[in-house]
């Protein structure tokens, strides 16, 4: 994209990710920690959180309740299920840092697919931010406690005197 | 988009000499002939280094002077830990996790044919 007109159109792309990731794990078993409520609980949420899920409901129109608690923080978060294909395909929202009236500041469209290949699964999620507000990059940053103490030295290793 | 505007803050972040000026310039505005003197370097050399960190937008130069001072731009430093780089760990680090249990539950379902047989064994 042009640099020019980046700045104007900025507010109107949406923001996306993709994360690849291999697991050296049949498909259906990767399918099954994906949509067994259970599971979720098992890994869900960074490092230093736990979390507990209410609802996990992976069908379509079936409903996503869950509460990342970590580092003195509660998360709640919520979501719909739009399409399941086991073990292949499942689309989700995710809504999350909701505000006093329980309005979600930030909501996702995730959709995770599942390839195997000789009991390795090579997994895609591709993340479309629906909606964010500026609170929620503040909020994101709080949660990455790791993470921004790598950013912190990495910071400090730029910035210093050579 | 956000990993080409990555790779060149990175890029630019990568030569210790620009770390340097990037660092000096952390004390305010310095003009050229000011930024060049702590180095054993010509300024066209200097230059050559502030027109990268320029491209990358880490620096911001005034085109009003001759002498061109030369500003720290914080943004895309800001940009480096853009937030969506911080969902992106969110995830990375639930999948960590994901592949840790992955593991985990992998080798407690499996047959435990070897390990009950030394237990026999022991017995």
């Amino acid at each position: 994209m042009p640099a020019r007109t980046k700045q104007s159109l900025e507010k109107n792309i949406p923001k996306e990710l993709v994360i690849i990731r291999t697991f050296q794990a049949p498909r259906a078993l990767v399918f099954k920690a994906w949509t067994d409520p259970k599971q979720i609980a098992k890994w869900w949420g960074p490092r230093g959180f736990a979390s507990t899920v209410t609802k996990w409901d992976a069908r379509p129109g079936g409903s996503i309740r869950l509460e990342m608690c970590g580092h003195g923080m509660s998360h709640p978060m919520g979501g719909v299920f739009r399409e399941v294909v086991s073990p292949e395909r499942l689309v989700f929202t995710t809504t999350s840092f909701e505000d006093e009236k329980g309005n979600p500041k930030l909501e996702n469209l995730n959709t995770v697919t599942f390839e195997e290949l000789n009991g390795i699964t090579e997994q895609t999620l591709h993340v479309v931010v629906l909606k964010s507000s500026p609170e929620v990059a503040q909020a994101l940053a709080g949660m990455n406690v790791g993470w921004n103490q790598t950013l912190d030295r990495l910071m400090e290793f730029v910035l210093k005197p050579a | 988009m956000t990993n080409d505007h990555l790779s060149a803050t990175f890029a630019a972040l990568a030569d210790p000499t620009r770390r340097s000026i990037l660092s000096r310039l952390t004390n305010g505005e310095v003009s050229v002939k000011e930024l060049a003197r702590p180095f054993n370097m010509s300024l066209p050399a200097v230059s050559k280094h502030l027109r990268v960190l320029e491209r990358s937008g880490l620096i911001v130069r005034s085109r009003a002077a001759q002498w061109r001072p030369c500003r720290l731009k914080a943004r895309p430093l800001k940009e480096a830990v853009d937030w969506l780089e911080h969902y992106r760990q969110f995830w990375e680090e639930s999948f960590d996790r994901l592949d840790d249990y992955l593991q985990e539950i992998q080798r407690t379902n499996k047959p435990k044919k070897k390990q009950t047989q030394k237990n026999k064994s022991i017995k």
